[in-house]
């Protein structure tokens, strides 16, 4: 996000093109009136016709800005005007929630904070994804039907696609999980001379049919090759 | 008003008796007036270790079933000044009191006594809820070995998200040479684990069995490291701070020909 906002002082608006169509990020500290002249410029100005040709799809990211019924209308209109854009999508932090994991597009799924430790005996059903601000303990369990991420030790049980999603992964700042269970797969905890294997920031996947283990910066070059 | 404190474990044989008289003693050798009540209803104990077991004429549910009065149930203990007891029953069981009971008891024992400690049952049904109703704070026992530790955070877990109380922790029969050795968990790994305060270390200690045997809480004597530890607990409990005690055992040659010759 850093060199984006460098752009975005030059131009408050950028423009991604991705494998789903054309992502329009509208800078959210700007004022509304230079947003909007800016915008106005870029889509029905001296560049309109980069804009024009086949239907494309169009997703639109307005940021944290508050945004009065008609000023998203002035907005939306600018966009509407544009006979091959066909909008697929209007929100605010829409990059922010695709770069934690959801692709652009798809339906957003419900995520959760969990603060606390997950204790023995303790079972936690979650819908969606799932992050955990604390410890998941030896007899704990956590089920989620998206992902499971751990900001502790996960050292329970955790089960992520719990629905059936083979997608979903386990992540835990330490990583010692019990047993994992990733939709319809279960495993143990892999054993390095009989006890328990513990790693640092690593996550669990399910890879041509089995479970696989990885460091937590591969996570999102593998989310790429699953999706 | 006074403050209840419950003792629990999950486990049992970890040491909740033993504890209970031993800290709620130590808390009466500090000048509070303490009173000990025994919900381990059917399985009673505490007055063999208090050594007050023949003088029981009446007792809790008793006292519930309005048989007796609440006074006449309670035992002073002879020794320690301010130290009373309130026995469980024997011949019942513990659906023989509910927790709206012994919530009353407590709450009555509360406006005489300074420290109402819970001596709570094993296990997490009835009698443990029941234990934990009349409580004002909580301390965990376990043993550092896996199944005490798990069914101690099972116990943390029910009393944080059930009570909304934040126990303390009192890990009990420490043996240093096996912890040097790597053989039994150590201080830290549990403390990491169960995620709460921990509020004192107690050795593996001969004298606590031989004492507790003897009906004679073993913080009554002057030479003994369980005896520290508990009266160092006592010493938390009541808001000073102690730092933690050295458990490592000296294995020169010279602590171990005094050893032979019978020297401590």
């Amino acid at each position: 996000m850093g060199f984006m906002r460098d752009i975005d002082k030059k131009l408050p608006v950028s423009v991604k093109g991705t494998k789903h169509g054309l992502l329009f990020l509208l800078d959210d500290q700007c004022d509304f009136d230079h947003l909007l002249a800016c915008l106005g410029d870029l889509l029905h100005g001296e560049t309109a016709t980069v804009f024009t040709g086949p239907p494309v799809d169009v997703f639109i990211d307005y940021g944290c800005r508050e945004l009065s019924p008609d000023q998203a209308r002035d907005l939306l209109n600018l966009f509407l005007q544009k006979d091959n854009f066909v909008l697929r999508e209007w929100g605010g932090r829409l990059t922010l929630r695709r770069s934690g994991g959801t692709a652009l597009g798809l339906a957003t799924r419900p995520q959760s904070i969990h603060k606390g430790t997950v204790r023995a005996g303790q079972r936690l059903v979650f819908e969606g994804d799932v992050v955990v601000v604390g410890d998941v303990n030896p007899g704990g369990e956590i089920v989620a039907s998206g992902d499971i991420f751990v900001l502790g030790r996960l050292s329970g049980v955790a089960h992520a696609g719990a629905s059936g999603d083979v997608s979903s992964v386990i992540g835990a700042a330490e990583f010692s999980p019990m047993q994992l269970r990733i939709a319809g797969t279960v495993r143990r905890a892999p054993e390095v001379d009989g006890r328990a294997m513990e790693t640092f920031m690593e996550f669990a996947y399910l890879r041509d049919g089995g479970m696989a283990v990885d460091r937590m910066e591969y996570l999102p070059y593998i989310r790429r090759s699953v999706r | 008003m006074g403050t209840s404190i419950v003792i629990t474990s999950g486990k049992g044989g970890v040491g909740k008796t033993t504890s209970s008289a031993n800290i709620g003693t130590a808390l009466a050798l500090l000048g509070k007036k303490v009173c000990l009540v025994d919900l381990d209803i059917g399985l009673r104990n505490l007055d063999i270790v208090m050594g007050l077991e023949n003088r029981i004429i009446y007792d809790i549910v008793d006292v519930v079933s309005g048989t007796c009065r609440l006074e006449q149930a309670l035992m002073l203990d002879k020794r320690v000044p301010g130290l009373a007891l309130l026995p469980a029953a024997q011949h019942r069981d513990k659906t023989a009191v509910s927790p709206a009971d012994v919530r009353a008891i407590i709450d009555d024992l509360k406006r005489q006594y300074d420290m109402v400690m819970i001596d709570c049952p094993a296990g997490i049904e009835h009698g443990f809820q029941v234990s934990v109703a009349g409580a004002d704070e909580a301390i965990v026992i376990t043993t550092p070995e896996h199944t005490a530790v798990r069914d101690a955070d099972r116990v943390i877990g029910m009393l944080e998200s059930d009570r909304g109380l934040s126990p303390k922790l009192v890990i009990n029969r420490i043996r240093p040479r096996m912890v040097q050795r790597g053989d039994m968990l150590d201080i830290d790994e549990i403390v990491h684990l169960l995620g709460i305060d921990l509020l004192g270390i107690v050795p593996d200690d001969e004298d606590v069995i031989r004492n507790g045997n003897r009906g004679e809480p073993v913080v009554l004597r002057t030479d003994s490291r369980a005896a520290l530890a508990y009266r160092n607990i006592a010493r938390r409990i009541l808001g000073e701070s102690v730092p933690l005690e050295v458990l490592d055992e000296p294995q020169g040659l010279w602590s171990r020909m005094r050893r032979l010759i019978g020297g401590r």
